[in-house]
């Protein structure tokens, strides 16, 4: 595949996402939103922020960057793996890739996407080595193993059992092999086996073998981004960690705010005991040092990725919204539409949800943003300290970590992973600076 | 003033309740799981042996070691193990109340001559770290303010922005990389408190060799402070300047300068000053990061390093420290506040 082939392919998949994400979805949601019988219209003071949001470019650029990353990041088994995404070899046709991606997307589903060796013209009874697959099939002239099997065993005598049961089955097995391979040939030389592999055929899981040096190796044309210590290339852990990142500091912001957002609704709504109660505990809560319980916990459970967004949530998720919920809502319920709502009978939960909350919720969504940037760094720095996701999950803490081992001699560990992390950063960090000036303007007036 | 003291006194005698809360949590935590100090005590047995063993070559190194019963029950009686978590942590509180904070499972030492030891490394860092925070963005918040909605204004608030995306620690790894003597430049140490003939080296060199070591965490440290206080600075700056007594100020014909500098910032500052109380866990205890990553041996590599070693003691000892700290930290603040700014009444 040449280079400008390369850049064409990624260029249209970064527009056919951008498409998907910012015009298909939003058109979905709202029909299916109507279909259900919803209005799916914003009130004019939303639709005047969100205006107010996309005239702020540098914010909405980046909003439109990460979202639509975010959202093709689920499709990352397509793009970046060492499985093709449809193999045919005799007559059978399998879809190795499509198969991993609906079980990362459907993980309750069971479905086996291995495929053995001996079953797709090689030999063993390990994984197909998919790539070497594909060059055979694009030109079986490159089934260089045999001519050096050949080599190895052609024009010398045959060595006897007697003389050396070691030499001889050596012997026997590189025999058995060529003549495998020579079947294989003839099966691949009739061009009817072939393989689409994605875009990048290297996945993040994969110890690669074939490494031209002692890993960690220095980007090179093959692994644009290198290896790290134990042969993985580096490129497709960037991406899978981007999504675990992301999707776990969505999730903490998302429970850990739901959670927050009904204890200081509760506060403030109620206030009295119940107000000081949980303004003494949350006193109490906030001063545990979060990041070093989490520490101790970790050490000994060894946390899943599920454990420490729960962790997360628990020891700080919750705790920071509840001050501006608590006083929006202690504000709000001595407003007249409040105390008429009251009036008129309706229930506690009824006034908080459809009166109250409505009108607290730009705290929430200016807050969201900053929130995410300090639960990625959290899940990060825990990865970098040892003590986050297990071994064997892509992260950009354990990229770190793996860099500071090899700080002298294999800068592109740290300087790859640190420049993707602080960039998404950046960009959230411009989302969020954007939000905050578009839902809570603050105008500074000044006499000279 | 009578309600200030009711506060005062209120968040004082939540100290010792809150105190106790996280340290029994922990404590708890701690108890319940495996790992603890039996467990290490039979792994060094099971270590020593070995190498006896190896030694005078044989024995049976094979089935699981077996230390006698009442060994057992000594260690347990020891490690208060054989009694209920709750009574086990009174004793662990009496002995912190009386300045017994225990011994290190791994060093031997007493937790509060490891903890001293430490300590000292982690304020030299965080102490400088602070202070360079102040020095530049104190200044630079002013200068944003002044220069509101210019060219500098926002160019400086690109770095602002990068500063707040960047974590600390990040911001040392990739200094590290770059200047450390690797691949790029030689400029910096890769880490350390200070060279190892550091004893031998005369005054100034002494001086200056620390510099060179705290070149890389200082940064760290500023990076890590230096968003949020020069957006703190300037908006705060920024709200004096549109109130109303600035308005009288100039009304009255006083220059610009007097305004600003006199009245607008000295109440500007109030804000900034305040947060230093809640400084005081980052000046003292230093971050577990940074520490790591330039390899300083202080509070936090060491709260590190017994959590990876299983050292119960000095966990407990260094969470009382950090506990401590963040408590009497945000105390300090509100005093800090009420003293400076007449007009604060908490209630």
């Amino acid at each position: 595949m040449s280079a400008a082939w390369t850049i064409f392919t990624v260029i249209y998949i970064l527009a056919a996402g951008f498409l998907f994400t910012h015009k298909l979805l939003p058109f979905l949601v709202t029909k299916a939103g109507r279909a259900m019988g919803f209005k799916m219209e914003m009130s004019p003071i939303w639709a005047k922020r969100i205006a107010r949001f996309k005239r702020i470019k540098r914010g909405y650029y980046a909003f439109r960057i990460i979202t639509t990353l975010f959202v093709l990041s689920f499709f990352l088994e397509l793009m970046l793996n060492n499985r093709p995404i449809a193999i045919h070899y005799q007559g059978k046709t399998a879809f190795p890739a499509v198969k991993e991606w609906l079980h990362s997307v459907l993980f309750f589903t069971d479905v086996t996407y291995f495929q053995k060796k001996s079953e797709w013209g090689q030999i063993g009874e390990s994984e197909v080595d998919y790539r070497r697959f594909k060059r055979y099939s694009r030109d079986p002239d490159d089934y260089a193993d045999i001519a050096e099997m050949r080599k190895e065993i052609e024009g010398k005598p045959a060595p006897r059992k007697e003389d050396s049961y070691y030499q001889w089955e050596k012997y026997q097995k590189t025999k058995e092999k060529i003549e495998q391979h020579e079947a294989l040939y003839e099966t691949f030389k009739d061009g009817s086996a072939w393989c689409v592999m994605p875009l990048y055929p290297y996945s993040w899981s994969e110890h690669l073998l074939d490494l031209p040096d002692r890993p960690p190796t220095s980007p090179d044309w093959q692994h644009p981004l290198g290896t790290d210590d134990s042969g993985l290339d580096v490129l497709p852990q960037l991406a899978y960690g981007f999504r675990i990142s992301l999707l776990f500091a969505l999730l903490v912001a998302a429970i850990g705010y739901s959670i927050g957002v009904i204890v200081g609704g509760v506060m403030g709504y109620y206030g009295g005991w119940t107000d000081i109660l949980v303004q003494r505990f949350i006193e109490i809560w906030s001063s545990v040092p979060f990041l070093f319980t989490i520490m101790i916990i970790a050490s000994i459970i060894q946390p899943q990725f599920l454990h420490l967004v729960i962790l997360l949530i628990i020891l700080r998720g919750w705790i920071g919204i509840t001050y501006t919920i608590r006083g929006e809502f202690y504000r709000e319920k001595a407003r007249d539409y409040v105390q008429a709502a009251i009036a008129m009978g309706q229930g506690d939960w009824k006034v908080m949800t459809r009166h109250i909350l409505p009108n607290a919720l730009v705290p929430i969504v200016t807050f969201a943003p900053f929130g995410i940037v300090a639960y990625i760094g959290s899940l990060v720095s825990l990865d970098y300290l040892g003590f986050g996701l297990p071994v064997g999950t892509p992260s950009w803490g354990g990229l770190l970590n793996q860099g500071m081992k090899h700080v002298l001699h294999y800068p592109h560990l740290i300087l790859i992973t640190a420049g993707s992390f602080s960039a998404t950063l950046f960009c959230v960090v411009m989302i969020g600076e954007a939000v905050r000036e578009a839902f809570d303007p603050k105008v500074f007036s000044r006499l000279r | 003033m009578h309600g200030m003291m009711t506060y005062f006194i209120r968040r004082v005698l939540l100290i010792p309740v809150t105190f106790v809360c996280i340290t029994l949590m922990v404590y708890s935590i701690l108890r319940i799981v495996p790992g603890g100090p039996i467990e290490q005590a039979q792994l060094q047995i099971k270590q020593a042996m070995m190498q006896e063993g190896g030694g005078a070559g044989g024995g049976d190194m094979t089935g699981d070691l077996q230390i006698p019963q009442d060994a057992m029950d000594a260690l347990k009686e020891y490690y208060k193990l054989d009694k209920p978590v709750l009574v086990g942590y009174l004793y662990w509180l009496w002995g912190v109340l009386t300045g017994n904070f225990g011994t290190s499972y791994i060093q031997g030492d007493p937790v509060l001559k490891v903890i001293g030891s430490k300590i000292p490394v982690s304020i030299w860092f965080g102490l400088s770290g602070y202070i360079a925070t102040w020095l530049i963005c104190v200044p630079l918040g002013i200068f944003k303010a002044l220069k509101h909605r210019s060219v500098f204004d926002t160019g400086s608030s690109i770095l602002v922005f990068l500063g707040y995306s960047v974590p600390g620690f990040v911001a040392c790894m990739i200094l590290l990389v770059l200047f450390g003597g690797g691949s790029y430049w030689d400029l910096v140490p890769l880490g350390g408190f200070q060279s190892q003939n550091f004893a031998e080296m005369g005054f100034f060199e002494q001086i200056l060799d620390r510099a060179h070591h705290m070149f890389v965490p200082v940064i760290g440290y500023l990076i890590t402070g230096f968003a949020l206080m020069t957006i703190l600075m300037k908006n705060s700056l920024l709200d004096n300047l549109g109130a109303d007594y600035v308005r009288t100020a100039f009304a009255k014909g006083l220059s610009e300068r007097r305004v600003i500098f006199m009245h607008a910032l000295r109440n500007s500052m109030i804000p900034i000053t305040a947060g230093i109380g809640h400084a005081l866990g980052l000046l003292f205890a230093g971050s577990f990061l940074i520490e790591k990553t330039c390899n300083i041996p202080g509070m936090g590599l060491l709260g590190y390093m017994s959590i990876i070693q299983r050292d119960y003691p000095i966990i407990l000892g260094v969470l009382v420290i950090g506990v401590l700290l963040r408590l009497t930290g945000n105390i300090f603040s509100d005093i800090v506040w009420a003293l400076i700014d007449p007009r604060i009444r908490f209630s």
